[in-house]
């Protein structure tokens, strides 16, 4: 191992999934060989079982579908709002100015926290899920996509503008394309956190959902129930996170290079 | 006929106790056709009056006009290649070509049809869907050229657009910059620190002071066109050189402190 030294691919993916391997391995050795007691941590096998149980048998399936429909709804939203007003107070510093102190206030404002107040509000139903996760990615991803805008390289500006861009054109021909690899990470960075958000939502006042699923076994001591529950969100993360890299390397071809 | 018209124009950085002085009151007239190579110190202010030329920066007094119009602003009108690599990474090499005939509202067929001809003038047919980064520093300064001219700008500014160059490859690119000169004719103003290249690409050559900026002498040079690299190598040549460094040399001193300021 030397500093910075790449890994080749192949070695990657087995160090990777021997992480993997470990973690269960040490889990199943703790539960089957009776170090933790099983009313508190379920062990690897029943978990997979109960899991198995959940979708063929209890339609956690739909609350799956649930769950994954309340972050993405949420997180459009957020990101549909988001996105343009980031733009322009990246390249408008008056806007700039008017916004960032309330939203640099807002962003520390805990989502979990206005739940109380949502239920209030928008009571139980979905509009307060979709708010939580719009509270919590919202302010985020408007300072990170302004501060990304606003570092576009100054000198690719100026050449737009001796190339005879207008004001209209250096937004939406340099700020815009140039700040776009970067907007894209960010908006996979934040649909990451939506997912803790979703699941505080669903724990409180919900009727359906991952979360919704999760506070049920724990009234049951059904710590199987529960751990699947946490690896289900866990894997639709993952996915989701790959699937996001994925389309954003196809998206942004020219920002891989020389990498 | 003179197109660009400076007229006492300064610059002062804004700044504590006063700001600084860049550069001071200046006058120059550039004529249709010109090759005008401004050579100076770094740090004279060369770099900041072609700012200005540009409408990139504002003077702090005079005005600068362009077929008797005051520039204001950048436009069109000044094409500029900058020193550091401006072409857009997300955009092919055709398509940074064509950044200033989209921004005209040619329609997409005429702007392919210029900025293929001007690839094919800087020797870059081949790489016209290449993106700037699969391209070494040479090239990308000559799409960046090609992208400068494809706009038919009245005067093309030129911000030490090989200073970033080797050697080899800068002497590459001010044959290839003569040899399209000589076939358009273009106004140019070139801003360079390197005596032999104000020469060689010039048709008069300025040279300025150190900071406090200001134009200290302003030479024709007396070489026929179409110029051959072996020039460099003539008396005519030889004689302008040694006169300009030893205009240059002084400035470098005073500029590093170690002579009195004139």
């Amino acid at each position: 191992m030397k500093p910075l030294e790449p890994v080749a691919p192949g070695t990657r993916v087995v160090l990777g999934v021997s992480f993997f391997i470990l973690f269960f391995a040490v889990w199943a050795a703790a539960t089957f060989g009776g170090f933790v007691s099983k009313t508190f941590l379920a062990d690897p096998w029943t978990m997979i079982k109960s899991g198995y149980d959940l979708l063929a048998n209890q339609g956690f399936i739909k609350d799956i579908g649930m769950t994954v429909w309340r972050v993405l709804g949420g997180f459009a939203i957020a990101a549909a709002l988001a996105v343009p007003l980031g733009v322009l107070m990246g390249a408008y510093k008056p806007i700039e100015a008017f916004f960032e102190p309330f939203v640099s206030f807002a962003r520390y404002l805990p989502a979990s926290a206005f739940i109380p107040l949502l239920i209030l509000w928008a009571g139980i139903g979905e509009a307060q899920k979709l708010s939580v996760i719009f509270i919590g990615s919202f302010f985020q991803l408007v300072l990170m996509i302004a501060v990304s805008v606003g570092n576009t390289r100054r000198d690719l500006v100026e050449a737009a503008y001796t190339l005879g861009a207008g004001d209209r054109g250096i937004v939406t021909r340099v700020l815009v394309p140039s700040s776009a690899p970067e907007i894209a990470e960010t908006l996979r960075m934040v649909l990451g956190w939506a997912w803790t958000y979703v699941i505080v939502a669903e724990l409180i006042g919900a009727s359906s959902g991952i979360g919704h699923m999760i506070t049920d076994s724990q009234a049951l001591l059904a710590t199987d129930q529960i751990i699947f529950g946490i690896i289900v969100i866990g894997l639709i993360g993952l996915a989701s996170d790959f699937a996001f890299k994925a389309f954003n390397k196809k998206l942004f071809p020219w920002a891989q290079i020389g990498r | 006929m003179n197109i660009l018209n400076v007229s006492k124009v300064s610059k002062t950085f804004a700044g504590a106790n006063g700001g600084t002085l860049a550069l001071q009151a200046t006058d120059l007239t550039v004529a249709e056709n010109d090759f005008i190579t401004i050579l100076g110190p770094s740090g004279c202010g060369k770099s900041t009056l072609l700012r200005m030329v540009a409408g990139l920066d504002t003077p702090t007094t005079g005005s600068i006009t362009l077929d008797g119009k005051a520039v204001s602003g950048p436009g069109a009108d000044r094409g500029m290649v900058f020193q550091s690599y401006t072409l857009f990474p997300w955009l092919t090499v055709l398509q940074n070509v064509c950044f200033g005939l989209r921004e005209k509202g040619l329609p997409l067929a005429q702007q392919q049809e210029i900025a293929h001809a001007f690839l094919a003038k800087v020797g870059l047919k081949d790489f016209a869907h290449h993106f700037p980064k699969q391209l070494s520093g040479g090239m990308q300064q000559r799409t960046a050229l090609a992208r400068a001219l494809a706009n038919n700008p009245r005067i093309l500014l030129m911000d030490e657009p090989f200073g970033a160059l080797d050697h080899q490859t800068r002497e590459l690119m001010q044959e290839l910059l003569q040899g399209i000169w000589e076939a358009e004719r273009k106004t140019v103003l070139f801003v360079t620190h390197d005596i032999d290249e104000a020469i060689f690409m010039g048709s008069r050559t300025v040279v300025m002071s150190a900071r406090p900026g200001r134009i200290k002498c302003d030479l024709p040079v007396p070489i026929d066109h179409p110029r051959h690299y072996s020039v460099k190598t003539t008396p005519v040549f030889m004689d302008l050189k040694a006169r300009l460094t030893e205009e240059i040399r002084i400035e470098v001193q005073r500029a590093a402190g170690l002579v009195a300021a004139a």
